[in-house]
């Protein structure tokens, strides 16, 4: 039964992982539309390079961000979540009295 | 490849808010009583890839805006033929082949980062020798020092 729970447990985890990366998908389609678009922009207007480069740097930075939190939230779930929700769940099984 | 200004700038600028940014986790960390070695290997570790995660961000806009230089643009409103797939969801005016060439660039270059952030993570937490909190925090440090620059330059202006 212990095990039957602690598999759940880990894969509702990978799960949850897997659903946390989707967001690590529209960064890099937001990403690659605004730099298309600044690159139009530089042909158009090569002498403004400096600052539509600049611009478009910061603007990747933060939209990056956002896939970031992703891995983050990702790699906390695979690697941090399982232990603490197994030990949880020992934590309770051991509380019942039998 | 030479390095071009607006990047190595911007990468110094980043470098730097990383440097302090982690000297106050640090503080923070030694506040709370969790201070040692695992804590400052993995600052070392998660900001060191923060700030080569957009070094290499600012090399793939840098290659990017480069491909632009005398580059053949589409006129306004217009279309050429064979180009119609590289229209945007909304149906916007149609991209230049340098521009779509310079779209799936970044998407490329995106994902490969995210890889090398993915690998630097599950180093960093897997390895008993990083403290897993010390290596994931400093990835999110870019963020906050492209909000502080822009509050400075706001008060400049």
């Amino acid at each position: 039964m212990l095990e039957i729970a602690i598999g759940i447990i880990l894969g509702c985890c990978a799960l949850g992982a897997g659903c946390a990366m989707i967001a690590g998908i529209g960064p890099g389609i937001g990403e690659g539309n605004a730099v298309a678009r600044a690159c139009e922009a530089i042909g158009r207007q090569p002498e403004c390079k400096g600052s539509v480069t600049t611009t478009m740097l910061m603007g990747c930075a933060v939209a990056e961000t956002t896939g970031l939190y992703a891995l983050v939230i990702a790699i906390l779930l695979i690697f941090v979540a399982p232990n603490i929700l197994v030990g949880v769940l020992k934590n309770a099984l051991a509380s019942i009295p039998h | 490849m030479r390095v071009q200004e607006p990047v190595r700038k911007a990468t110094c600028t980043i470098l730097a808010g990383e440097l302090l940014l982690t000297a106050v986790m640090l503080l923070v960390f030694t506040c709370l009583g969790r201070f040692d070695t695992t804590v400052l290997l993995g600052a070392l570790l998660g900001a060191s890839f923060a700030v080569l995660n957009f070094f290499l961000m600012g090399l793939s806009v840098q290659k990017a805006a480069d491909q632009m230089n005398g580059a053949q643009l589409l006129p306004e409103g217009g279309e050429e033929d064979g180009a119609e797939d590289e229209t945007d969801a909304d149906g916007a005016r149609p991209l230049s082949p340098q521009a779509a060439a310079a779209r799936k660039r970044m998407q490329i270059s995106y994902s490969l980062r995210m890889l090398m952030l993915v690998a630097a993570a599950v180093l960093g937490l897997t390895l008993p020798c990083f403290h897993p909190l010390a290596v994931v925090i400093p990835f999110l440090f870019p963020r906050i020092i492209i909000f502080f620059q822009g509050l400075h330059q706001k008060k400049e202006a």
